[in-house]
């Protein structure tokens, strides 16, 4: 216990890594929050190339001062040039892929290579006069920030934490819906050019703590790790800096005890260790909650099984005992198949078993429908009697209500299975008051007829009339209806096909 | 629903949209041309057409996007650039990212941003009037999902409820049934039917040429120029839509508004 103490004290004695401490902290802070942002604009490139984009501002800042006014790394200069650089990058940028075929990735990595590059051969070229290490602006240098520099990123965390909570619904607003931003008058180009400046003050920050190639590490991988544990920009904004703040100060301390290891690579490898890490537990997000939830999914198809086999075998309540015993498939399955069905509202238990809900009754009516109509198609197309049930439970799974509306049309609207059953009537579609063809009509339903379709001038039905179906004839081919006068007429399908009636009574209500 | 005083006031007897001699191009070929109509407040009306026809050129003109090359836009007797607020779009479902976390109620909340200036808070009115909106596209109990876990009816539902919380007159509808199953596809009519019935008026860009006829009160037949507006029985002309799909239209057995059923 003693030695973990010492261990995270002893650091803490010296002047450059509590300096470095407090710079990194701020900067995390920056970074995680703007992160956010970068990561749901999907801008990630974006930031590393305003963060190459730096060397060549840092540099004309640096000489620009030097030469006019002989101040050696004048900070303020430097920052403005990194600034000015960021800005020509991102118009650049834009400037490309607005005039030409050039999209804006291949623009953003055509752009900030050529400035990067541009940097790199100023700071060559003016070796002699420019006392800045390179290697410190790669890799950072954040055991040796000074005074000025902390004062500037604490300056830059204060201000992008501003900006951030005054403009947070036009940053949220635009980066979720910008068309709807731009209709309700939000500035939406203000708003990315205000965002992106932010960036580049963040960037600039980040810099002297891991240096210009792993800033997008401590910019995106705090973000995206909160992005895996939240489903609130308003949370993920918090969780951001908080994620970053730790992997800065694990990244540190690792790097103090270690020992001759550079801490920028350290932190950002702590953050990615940390985003995998999340990537597999993250509570809901994560691949081992995904793995779980999937493991969880009762198929479809054993739902269906559970609410047929309680409508076949008739009682109000099945015990449950009798449902395994009876269900093909591994008990824990059908276990959770059956409270699965009990949470959407199917099925409701009591102390004998479970029976149906209403709803549960009219999903098995629809099941029931879809498998008759399924076999009475596999009789018409002439498969082998003892393959009809099997096959046709496997494809009563295909039941949505255009298939089951095809088959019954194409079938001539049987009114019984192969096996005799009777295929329950179209209830989905058989409701008093809807418009539907005079063939989906049952022995006793009562309708208005509509109208009649063109080309039957001669149809034995008028506009009008009221209907009253009667039972088929000719092996259901032939459809009767009761005309007001007590007349019977009979119709074909076509004939019954070509009359849209309004529903006005079933024979049950 | 409550309304702010602003909107209802005396606006109604003027035509939601009027479009006078509307031309807009990027190039040198215009994306419309001299497109005229005019829409009473209170209609369901869908605009079809093919494919590059213009249909997102006339929404982003009435949204106030663009300046046209000769023409006007007109909302309510005031020009479209400047009636924003009075519009709500509400987007495609495949140009929304599903994965942002957001949670219903906020998005709603979204519709409200336009009435409250920068410096300020949302107030207790602003979320009232968001639960409203909620309530009536009958969604208030998912108000704290995250917006992916929403099936495709709900997640219209939200955004239609987003559009009411905005006090918007006229909703404009991009592909609303696009990718929806059929059950969906009736839950969403619904939302709409419902939200003229509140006398909103709703601009619906369509594709399905089969249920044009069964879904809008007017139907504007776009390509470049107005071909045709009015009742879906005058626009779903044969002859007229060969014309403008120019064979590109397979025939439709019936496109005559009657029975959904077959």
């Amino acid at each position: 216990m003693q030695h973990l103490l010492d261990a995270l004290i002893e650091p803490l004695t010296g002047i450059h890594f509590q300096k470095a401490l407090i710079g990194a902290t701020l900067s995390a802070i920056a970074c995680g929050v703007i992160g956010s942002f970068i990561v749901l604009r999907r801008m990630a490139f974006l930031g590393d190339a305003l963060s190459h984009a730096m060397l060549a501002g840092v540099t004309s800042g640096y000489l620009f001062m030097q030469m006019l006014f002989g101040y050696e790394a004048h900070a303020p200069a430097m920052i403005i040039g990194a600034l000015l650089a960021g800005l020509v990058t991102v118009s650049a940028i834009s400037f490309v892929s607005q005039v030409s075929r050039i999209k804006e990735d291949t623009a953003i990595g055509i752009m900030y290579t050529g400035i990067f590059a541009l940097g790199g051969i100023l700071a060559s070229v003016f070796s002699d006069r420019i006392h800045i290490h390179l290697f410190d602006f790669i890799v950072g240098m954040v055991l040796a920030v000074e005074d000025g520099h902390l004062w500037m990123i604490a300056s830059v965390c204060v201000l992008v934490l501003c900006v951030v909570i005054l403009f947070f619904r036009q940053l949220q607003i635009t980066t979720f819906d910008p068309i709807m931003a731009a209709s309700i008058g939000v500035p939406v180009v203000g708003v990315h050019y205000l965002l992106t400046a932010c960036t580049s003050l963040v960037v600039v920050s980040a810099v002297p703590v891991v240096g210009v190639v792993l800033v997008v590490g401590l910019l995106i991988t705090p973000a995206a790790s909160a992005y895996l544990v939240t489903n609130r920009l308003r949370t993920m904004v918090i969780a951001a800096p908080v994620f970053g703040v730790f992997n800065v100060v694990v990244g540190l301390y690792l790097s103090s005890w270690i020992g001759n290891v550079a801490p920028g690579p350290m932190i950002v490898v702590v953050g990615t260790i940390q985003f995998l890490i999340l990537l597999c537990i993250a509570p809901r997000y994560g691949l081992i909650a995904d793995w779980w939830r999937r493991r969880q999914l009762v198929p479809q198809a054993l739902l269906e099984d559970i609410l047929g086999f309680i409508r076949h075998d008739g009682r109000q309540q099945v015990p449950l005992q009798d449902i395994l015993a009876q269900v093909k498939s591994p008990q824990h399955l059908v276990r959770r198949a059956v409270r699965e069905l009990q949470r959407q509202h199917f099925l409701k238990e009591d102390g004998q078993g479970v029976g149906f809900t209403e709803v549960g009754q009219h999903e098995a009516r629809r099941l029931l429908r879809s498998h008759r109509l399924w076999e009475t198609y596999l009789q018409h197309v002439g498969t082998p009697e003892a393959e009809l049930h099997l096959t046709a439970h496997q494809l009563e799974h295909l039941h949505d209500e255009n298939t089951v509306d095809y088959l019954d049309d194409k079938l001539g609207h049987p009114l019984q299975d192969p096996h005799g059953s009777e295929i329950p009537e179209d209830f989905i579609d058989l409701v008093p008051g809807a418009r539907i063809k005079a063939s989906l009509l049952r022995q006793g339903h009562q309708a208005t007829v509509i109208s009649v379709s063109s080309g039957w001038e001669d149809h034995p039905i008028q506009k009008e009339t009221q209907i009253t179906a009667g039972p088929r004839r000719d092996e259901g081919k032939l459809w009767t209806f009761v005309l007001p006068g007590g007349n019977l007429i009979e119709l074909d399908h076509e004939a019954a096909d070509a009359v849209t009636v309004r529903l006005d009574n079933t024979p049950e209500s | 629903m409550h309304q702010s005083s602003k909107d209802n006031s005396g606006f109604s007897t003027k035509p939601a949209i009027v479009v006078d001699n509307l031309t807009v191009s990027y190039g040198p070929v215009p994306a419309l041309l001299d497109v005229s109509f005019e829409v009473p407040a209170g209609q369901l009306i869908g605009i079809i057409g093919p494919n590059g026809s213009g249909k997102s050129t006339l929404i982003k003109a009435i949204l106030g996007f663009l300046k046209p090359d000769f023409g006007s836009v007109h909302l309510f007797g005031e020009p479209a650039d400047r009636a924003k607020g009075r519009v709500a779009y509400v987007p495609q479902r495949g140009s929304v990212d599903w994965d942002f976390p957001v949670s219903v109620q906020e998005v709603v909340l979204m519709g409200r941003y336009g009435h409250v200036p920068w410096w300020k808070d949302l107030d207790q009115l602003d979320r009232q009037l968001a639960d409203d909106a909620l309530d009536m596209v009958r969604m208030s109990d998912y108000g704290k999902r995250q917006i992916g876990e929403l099936s495709g009816g709900q997640q219209q539902r939200v955004f239609m409820a987003r559009a009411m919380a905005q006090g918007a007159d006229i909703l404009l509808l991009d592909e609303p049934f696009a990718g929806v199953d059929a059950a969906t596809e009736h839950a969403i009519l619904d939302v709409l039917e419902q939200t003229k019935q509140a006398g909103k008026t709703l601009l619906v860009v369509h594709h399905d040429l089969t249920t044009a006829a069964e879904y809008f009160d007017s139907l504007i037949l776009l390509k470049q120029r107005l071909y045709a507006f009015g009742s879906p029985e005058a626009v779903l002309h044969r002859q007229l839509l060969s014309e403008v799909y120019e064979g590109s239209l397979r025939i439709f057995a019936d496109l005559s508004p009657t029975t959904k059923n077959s």
